[in-house]
């Protein structure tokens, strides 16, 4: 399992980070962590506002 | 009053407490000597049916990069929120009058509407400051804080992490910590668990402000499984302790035999409630474990990002998360993603929707619908593409919806066939705008 350091041209793209988006990612995370009652798994289980 | 709102973006805790591991992006690569600034940028709308909540929020997330890796990251979001939002008390079949939580007047919902309490509007701001960097060749290490401030709520927290390449940097373990002290100080005050709601200018059920403190840990590993795949596997722990409890949601006292809200006359002279309410009251710690799994796949241009978590807490709540984008190449410089979510959760144990007027008070209770059964769907598209001049760009529409169920058992003479959850649909646009300096 694994690849060797000359194939990583396509582990590279940007579209290929697990995080494309992190203003995008956060807000997703934000809009459930007010609306549901899971949050974190990706990262942190967010607080920080009045939500609940 | 603030309200538990969405996009309240809290980029403070959204960037700080939703990146550290994993939701960050790889550091672009880039020439060693040219020390770069870049900035992702977000203007998003979320809006509610029926005029509930409102959102607009402003989302800067600036980074800027030094030799040998090292990077500073700071982020800001504003928030700007109105609208209403489910106050606990069920419908009936009069017109029922509250007291705003301010205790200086009264708003009065029509009959057989669902109880909306659309005093809430506020602005929120909220940073992030992380600055990240290797420690020797197969290290590396971060650390952050991040505060927020709206009307009635601050939030402080700090993080830090620390990551460790094995396996010809084909698997990296890593861990994280964040901890945070939250301050409430609810407009008119805190109320007194299961006070009653009190005529206008009667403050006797209300205390000051309250706190809560969240720890919060993260352990996972990220293996390269092919040139074309890549996994995560988190594991989250996470522990709320102080005030739970929603400062702005009751639950209506109700007959056990016709399940109607029991009437309330106001003091002579004064204005106040028409009906019986008690203010929730929520369990003052909360354990939450959460399992959560990504991959990315690459099919001849196109990706599949793929993940599923499944969380479960001693409020027994368990939840189930499925997401799936495909991001779709239109050419060499524009791209489209179509989003899919699904979600799924059990109700918190002390979750009801009414309190019983004679019967024993139960330990804890909320009819907060956020802590009941339901399921919930996003579908959306995303287009992006890139400048001439090299930078991204792209717009986002999505719609959000809830569908919750209250079981039968627990509905109460004339609260069958009337009752039913506050189901919610909502549209998110979002534009974005990606550019390096």
């Amino acid at each position: 399992m694994g690849v060797e350091p000359w194939e990583r041209d396509i582990l590279a793209k940007e579209e290929m980070q697990l995080t494309t988006d992190p203003i995008e990612a956060a807000i997703d995370d934000h809009i459930y962590f007010s609306k549901e009652a899971s949050s974190g798994g990706r990262g942190f289980g967010g607080g920080g506002c009045g939500c609940n | 009053m603030a309200d538990k709102t969405p996009a309240s973006v809290s980029a403070a805790l959204a960037a700080a407490t939703c990146s550290l591991l994993g939701s960050m992006p790889a550091a672009p690569v880039q020439a060693e000597e040219e020390p770069d600034w870049d900035f992702n940028t977000a203007l998003l709308y979320y809006g509610e049916d029926n005029d509930r909540v409102q959102d607009l929020s402003l989302n800067i997330l600036a980074r800027r990069y030094y030799v040998d890796d090292r990077s500073l990251t700071l982020g800001l979001t504003v928030d700007t929120l109105t609208g209403a939002t489910p106050n606990g008390a069920i419908r009936q079949n009069v017109p029922q009058t509250f007291t705003r939580p301010s205790g200086s007047s009264a708003y009065t919902v029509p009959a057989g509407e669902l109880p909306l309490d659309d005093t809430f509007k506020d602005t929120r701001a909220a940073v992030r400051v992380g600055w990240e960097q290797p420690l020797g060749r197969l290290w590396k290490t971060s650390v952050g804080f991040s505060g927020s401030r709206e009307y009635d709520y601050t939030h402080l927290g700090l993080n830090g992490s620390l990551a460790r390449d094995f396996n010809k940097r084909n698997t990296t373990v890593s861990a994280g910590f964040a901890v945070a002290h939250d301050i409430w100080d609810p407009v008119g005050g805190a109320p007194i668990p299961f006070a009653p709601m009190l005529d206008v200018g009667d403050t006797s059920n209300k205390t000051g402000s309250e706190t809560k403190d969240i720890i919060d840990v993260v352990i996972g590993v990220t293996q390269v499984v092919s040139r074309r795949m890549l996994v995560q596997l988190n594991y989250s722990f996470s522990n709320s302790s102080g005030y739970l409890t929603d400062p702005y949601k009751m639950l209506s006292l109700v007959d056990g035999t016709t399940g109607d809200t029991i009437p309330r006359v106001a003091a002579p002279g004064a204005e106040g409630p028409s009906h019986e309410f008690r203010f929730e009251n929520r369990p003052g710690d909360r354990t939450k474990h959460s399992l959560y799994g990504q991959a990315k796949y690459y099919m001849a241009g196109k990706v599949l990002d793929a993940s599923y978590r499944y969380m479960t807490d001693d409020w027994k709540i368990d939840s189930h998360t499925v997401d799936l984008r495909l991001r779709w190449p239109l050419g060499e410089y524009s791209y489209i993603e179509p989003h899919f979510r699904f979600y799924t959760q059990s109700e918190a144990d002390f979750y009801t929707i009414s309190l019983v007027d004679g019967a024993e008070l139960p330990r804890f209770a909320s009819a907060d619908y956020r802590l009941g059964n339901f399921d919930a769907m996003t579908a959306g598209l995303k287009y992006g593409w890139k400048t001439r001049t090299g930078n991204e760009m792209s717009v986002r529409a999505e719609i959000y919806t809830q569908n919750g169920t209250i079981p039968g058992d627990r509905l109460i003479g004339n609260q069958v066939g009337r009752e039913t959850y506050p189901d919610l649909d909502a549209v998110i646009v979002q534009f974005s705008y990606h550019f390096s300096r």
